[in-house]
């Protein structure tokens, strides 16, 4: 175990992490890029880059309905990356993994096709304070069109969720109780397994917002338990526009269509139209083919290294920039939650978050500035924007002390 | 290219960010807007009370950083006493100065030409813009959707 100042020790497997990704070597204003804005979209490693290359270079056409070669290795190569995705989180069948554009949409299909029919007006969705508002606003529009009432579990100053404030809240009413596992924001890490039990012991089916734990943190579907988990590629190293979620079969099997188009269809007659089984049923039209086979690599790259290994080094990582943070002058974190992975949020006395961004970058360093698409979290701690520090498997301490070393910058010119 | 810092913070830019003239409410405003920068959540108001076509008192609140702050407080000085006409003329010709990476900003003897050093750093446009923004929709009661 690390002293909780001394830097963690880079594992075997991870030593040459950063060759593999080309933008690493980039130089930002004459300075080596040190990137710490994962949280928002991690880089690429090369293997995505050329499957992407290679797919349109070699293999493309469109999927699911051509005889020709071209389209048979397309479709090969996109369901081989369902597959990958269902291996990844250990769900009971590939056809459970379905493609969206991202986090976002999983949520708005889930919204459309599982939950809207559920609800009567006066019903109730739950989620916590500390949510991205693509897992707020889809649930807005909902209650506008449902008269549903969004419910919102309170959080603790440290950024820990009040877990007997949400389980209380799971009642009668409850139709979806949905949750971030781990906070875009501030980096708190949520008790899902006792979520998803208290909710299931209640009947109220689950979904879990696992955008920012899918890249840190194992999953499994079947441990869980859970019915939804929602995520983006971007964020576990796959091409930007594609994503997914995780659906529980006997529930997706029971969904209505989410966008009807082509491919999602069984027959076509001005009499009726029937639909497909799941995944299709909820895949309209032509989908990010390239960015589905990328994502299969992503998830290959990650299964080379190990996801035990990264998830090891990463939470050391974490600590030690959570912790040389807390002693730099000037800074105070927002939120210190008890299991923290990924991220740290960060104000100065003096400076303002976009000022300490702006400063960071002329020194090569990119972090996140702003409201991180958390505004009622933000306005929970009276402050508008943080500037926010997320890590992922290709840093390492020398960019936290480089982060650390540019802040004096920052107190140079504001303090 | 290394982008300037000093450029951006100027002297000038720093004493109006730490020490903003007229940041505080107005009682008495003939006209108030309040105007958002969804992209970081920013937040300025500007207060101003007209007297026969004339702006004779203008004040600002504001959530935002030093930029937005400095322009702000320069955008009270500036504006005070002029005619309403003038300021709306004034507000859009200094938008568009500070939006047009090609133009120079060279206003005589005017602390607000230390706003032009945002031009090295786009993504900083709007928080110099923001209030003068928030100025044009108190002058014309229109608000920006986003507001």
């Amino acid at each position: 175990m690390n002293d909780i100042q001394s830097p963690p020790t880079i594992p075997e497997s991870l030593i040459r992490a950063r060759d593999d990704f080309p933008i690493l070597k980039r130089e930002i204003n004459g300075k080596p890029l040190v990137y710490l804005d994962n949280a928002a979209s991690t880089q690429k490693p090369q293997s995505v880059i050329d499957a992407v290359t290679r797919y349109y270079s070699n293999e493309n056409a469109n999927i699911h309905r051509g005889v020709h070669l071209l389209s048979q290795e397309a479709t090969a190569a996109y369901e081989a990356a369902r597959g990958k995705l269902a291996r990844y989180l250990n769900a009971s069948d590939d056809s459970e993994i379905i493609f969206t554009r991202g986090a976002t949409e999983s949520v708005n299909l889930i919204a459309h096709s599982f939950v809207e029919p559920l609800l009567k007006r006066g019903d109730e969705i739950l989620i916590t304070h500390m949510e991205h508002h693509a897992n707020i606003v889809p649930w807005q529009l909902l209650c506008e069109r449902t008269g549903a009432v969004l419910k919102v579990a309170p959080i603790f100053d440290n950024g820990d969720l009040d877990i007997e404030a949400y389980l209380s809240m799971i009642g009668p009413k409850t139709k979806l109780a949905a949750a971030v596992h781990v906070s875009n924001a501030i980096g708190t890490v949520n008790p899902i397994e006792t979520i998803i039990q208290a909710a299931k012991a209640k009947g109220v089916p689950t979904l879990i917002d696992v955008a920012q734990s899918i890249q840190h943190i194992e999953l499994d579907v079947q441990a869980l338990d859970c019915d939804f988990l929602i995520f983006s590629g971007q964020k576990i190293f796959s091409p930007t526009g594609i994503g997914g979620l995780y659906g529980r079969r006997s529930l997706l099997d029971g969904m209505r269509p989410y966008q009807g188009g082509g491919d999602m269809i069984a027959h076509v007659s001005f009499d009726g139209t029937t639909y497909k089984e799941p995944p299709s049923r909820f895949e309209a039209g032509t989908p990010h083919i390239a960015g589905g086979i990328g994502l299969g690599i992503a998830i290959d790259y990650i299964q080379s290294i190990g996801r035990n290994v990264i998830h090891d080094y990463e939470s050391q990582l974490i600590e030690y920039a959570a912790n040389r943070l807390k002693n730099a002058p000037g800074v105070q974190l927002v939120g210190d939650p008890t299991h923290r992975s990924g991220a740290i949020s960060f104000t100065m006395d003096n400076a303002h978050p976009h000022d300490i961004g702006t400063i960071l970058d002329t020194e090569g360093i990119a972090i996140r500035s702003g409201h991180h698409c958390c505004e009622p979290l933000m306005t929970r701690y009276g402050i508008s924007s943080t500037a926010r520090v997320s890590i992922a498997l290709y840093n390492t301490h020398e960019d936290i002390d480089a982060l650390i070393s540019s802040l004096d910058k920052v107190n140079a010119l504001f303090g | 290219m290394n982008p300037d810092l000093k450029s951006l913070y100027r002297d000038t830019l720093l004493k109006h960010s730490r020490e903003p003239r007229n940041r505080n409410p107005l009682p008495d405003a003939t006209a108030t807007a309040k105007l958002k920068n969804p992209l970081c959540g920013d937040l300025v108001s500007v207060h101003l009370k007209s007297e026969n076509d004339r702006i004779t008192q203008i004040s600002f609140e504001a959530q935002c950083c030093s930029i937005c702050m400095a322009s702000a407080s320069m955008l009270t000085e500036k504006i005070i006493g002029t005619p309403r006409q003038e300021a709306q003329i004034f507000a859009t010709s200094l938008i568009d100065m500070i939006s047009d990476p090609e133009t120079e900003m060279s206003l005589p003897n005017n602390d607000l030409n230390a706003l032009s050093g945002v031009k090295e750093f786009p993504s900083r446009t709007r928080c110099a813009t923001l209030p003068w923004e928030a100025l044009l929709a108190a002058l014309t009661g229109r608000m920006k959707s986003e507001g």
